[in-house]
């Protein structure tokens, strides 16, 4: 312990001094000034579901802001959002907020910020740093679904070459919906659980920070990244502590508690082009993850093991339509039968566009397809543009399968509506 | 929005069509769109580019794009920023354009909902772009060997003695069956040209409304392309040109891209 708090001290005296240095050896670029600038949108969106009667699942109203101001080599970004939902209270929060220090051949952004990794889309493999928001799965738009978390990046250019080294201070977790909500993941325990969240949180300190870097290029060949991150896993893992009646030998009682484990995760990404298509690829390796096991000997039922998270990917267009694909697999290292997840799990997306009326009307398919459980997400929609900056939306949401990520949901199926101006 | 095969300054070059005289010297068809190719337009340039959508209606669009190239020699680098409509602001898109024959162009695209560069292909000339009544190869670097050129007549047009070349492209299921473009003979500017959908019809005409001579380089800075079977008109602005100012090398990279201006 006396170690730690030597290594705390020390960490926190030479970090300051570091910085000042980076700081006082840099020759300041020539970014141009920007005034205080406004941007954003408003949008309204309703949203019903297509069993259980037609029942309104969503109506939010939504205001989101972007403040920003450049002034020669520093510049700053917030970003408030108001949500309104019908009977509720506003959720009003800072999606970013954050400043940057501008430099010859370094970047920093210091403060809340949506931090994006990866040549995946719709997946989330070397992409890690900013949680999920899946308090409604993955159907907001990804701006939405990825939370900023409070963080210190630094950017080294070297031509299209880049260095990027984070510091995450605070772990945040994935943000889950509410007990209540239909989006609450399916569970399947043999009697009802009891939760004891009492080791869910992770003390904010020092020690507990997340730490990330990349190496990422851009080349006429191909751009690629590499990536290696001392984490926390955003998910809990859900540790089992069951109670068995000695006489009958039945369960009795079961409680769940959830907790978060370290990973260190080592990753990249490329894509590069081939005529007229453009391959991309992404994988990353986990060490440390935890499932859930029925081996009785495990500890809480829970088991460690390492796993592979990769994708194949390919973007086309034909007769003008532009079209995406990629597969999916998640695989678990040294794996053991009594493990809840499948060795090997594949999932494939899909992704239709074309435009029309001089790219005002455009129609869209986007589905994920998982491959185990024989589930899917089809996401039709169309979205026209009836003044500039003014767009419609209106689509559906389909559910197939009774079980897996995608089948779980297949009692919310929703059709929707957006209407959103921009300014 | 698509924003693949954008070849923006090549706006200039397309609108800036100089010819070898034809007074004094007999010059092919080819020599004088060679001619127009090799034109020089400085090292570098930056600029902002205002495109005017016009249905039949009289219905107005607007899209407003600030525009940044190099020539590095061997390639040509460009870097274009989004400026409006709104949801289109601070995408960016960068181009690089190589001088070896049958080199694809390698390009990218920031989209800042997604907060990453994402690479894209360039197998798109002929969509439009951002909507407008230009192609992407109309605002591109189309090579003068893949079209045979035919040098047809001189005639004046809005008192300048022009040629009149038709370039028919070699390759068969083009977009256009020909083109025919007027030529100021001693300014070397494509004043106007005629475009020709695949069954010979007029499909729309490019017009210069004006142009000036900027560091010693011809610069159209205000054209219109009019779509005849759409009756939809794009005019095109370019303002504030600055021309051999010395581009940092800096400006063509994924940091920039990112960053915005």
């Amino acid at each position: 312990m006396v170690g730690k708090d030597h290594m705390k001290k020390m960490f926190l005296k030479i970090f300051p001094i570091l910085l000042l240095l980076i700081l006082s050896i840099s020759i300041p670029s020539t970014a141009s000034d920007r005034d205080l600038f406004f941007s954003g949108y408003v949008r309204t969106y309703n949203g019903a579901l297509l069993k259980e009667s037609g029942e309104y699942t969503l109506i939010r109203n939504t205001f989101n802001l972007n403040i920003e101001q450049r002034k020669g080599n520093v510049s700053f970004k917030v970003n408030p959002y108001i949500y309104q939902y019908s009977g509720k209270d506003l959720d009003i929060g800072l999606r970013q907020a954050y400043m940057d220090i501008f430099f010859r051949t370094i970047d920093l952004r210091v403060g809340k910020q949506q931090i994006i990794w990866g040549k995946a889309e719709g997946v989330f493999i070397t992409d890690i740093i900013s949680p999920k928001d899946m308090t409604e799965f993955l159907l907001p738009d990804f701006e939405e679904i990825r939370m900023g978390v409070n963080a210190v990046k630094a950017d080294y250019y070297l031509g299209n070459h880049t260095f990027e080294l984070v510091w995450l201070p605070v772990f945040t977790p994935t943000l889950m919906p509410s007990d209540s909500s239909i989006w609450q993941p399916q569970m399947n325990f043999a009697i009802p659980p009891q939760f004891d969240y009492s080791q869910k949180k992770v003390k904010k300190s020092l020690e507990n920070s997340e730490v990330f870097f990349k190496y990422s290029a851009i080349t006429s060949a191909a751009d690629f990244e590499l990536m290696a991150g001392y984490a926390w896993d955003d998910d809990p893992t859900m540790h089992v502590e069951k109670t068995i009646d000695p006489e009958t030998h039945e369960l009795t009682n079961l409680t769940v508690i959830p907790k978060h484990h370290r990973l260190t995760i080592t990753g990249g990404s490329f894509s590069t082009t081939l005529g007229p298509l453009v391959l991309r690829s992404e994988g990353a390796y986990y060490a440390g993850k935890y499932f859930n096991t029925a081996d009785s000997e495990a500890s809480q039922g829970v088991v460690k093991k390492n796993y592979l998270h990769y994708l194949l990917g390919l973007d086309y267009t034909i007769w003008d339509i532009n079209m995406s694909a990629q597969f999916i697999q998640q695989t678990i290292l040294d794996y053991d039968e009594s493990i809840d997840s499948d060795q090997y799990e594949n999932t494939i997306t899909y992704l239709m566009r074309k435009d029309f009326l001089r790219e005002t009307l455009t129609l869209e398919l986007f589905s994920y397809f998982g491959i185990n459980n024989d589930d899917a997400l089809l996401r039709p929609k169309i979205y026209y543009d009836i003044y500039d900056g003014f767009e419609l939306t209106t689509g559906v949401n389909l559910f197939t399968g009774n079980k897996g990520r995608f089948g779980q949901y297949d009692n919310n199926d929703m059709v929707y509506m957006k209407l959103k101006y921009s300014f | 929005m698509k924003f693949r095969k954008i070849i923006l300054s090549l706006i200039i070059a397309l609108l800036s069509y100089p010819l070898a005289t034809f007074a004094q010297v007999e010059i092919s068809g080819f020599d004088i769109i060679q001619n127009v190719y090799n034109r020089p337009t400085g090292d570098d340039q930056k600029g902002k580019l205002t495109m005017t959508l016009i249905n039949s209606r009289g219905d107005q669009r607007i899209r407003e794009i600030k525009q940044y190239l190099k020539d590095f020699g061997y390639v040509e680098k460009k870097i274009m920023f989004f400026i409006s409509p709104a949801d289109v602001r601070n995408t960016s898109f960068m181009n690089w354009s190589y001088d070896e024959e049958g080199r694809d162009d390698d390009q990218w695209i920031y989209l800042p909902a997604l907060k990453r560069v994402k690479r894209i292909s360039s197998d798109s000339k002929s969509d439009y772009f951002m909507g407008s009544d230009f192609t992407y190869d109309d605002l591109g670097d189309r090579h003068p060997l893949e079209d045979k050129h035919i040098l047809l007549r001189q005639e004046k047009l809005d008192d300048e003695d022009c040629y009149v070349v038709e370039s028919i492209p070699k390759e068969e299921d083009y977009m256009y069956s020909r083109t025919v473009t007027w030529i100021i003979k001693d300014k070397w500017i494509g004043l106007k040209k005629e475009f020709y959908d695949e069954d010979g019809e007029h499909l729309k005409t490019l017009s210069v409304q004006n142009y000036k001579k900027i560091e010693d380089y011809w610069i159209i800075t205000n054209s219109q392309m009019y779509n005849v079977q759409k009756e939809h008109t794009t005019n095109m602005i370019l303002e504030n040109l600055e021309i051999d100012t010395g581009l940092s090398d800096t400006w063509f990279t994924e940091r920039m891209m990112k960053r915005g201006i």
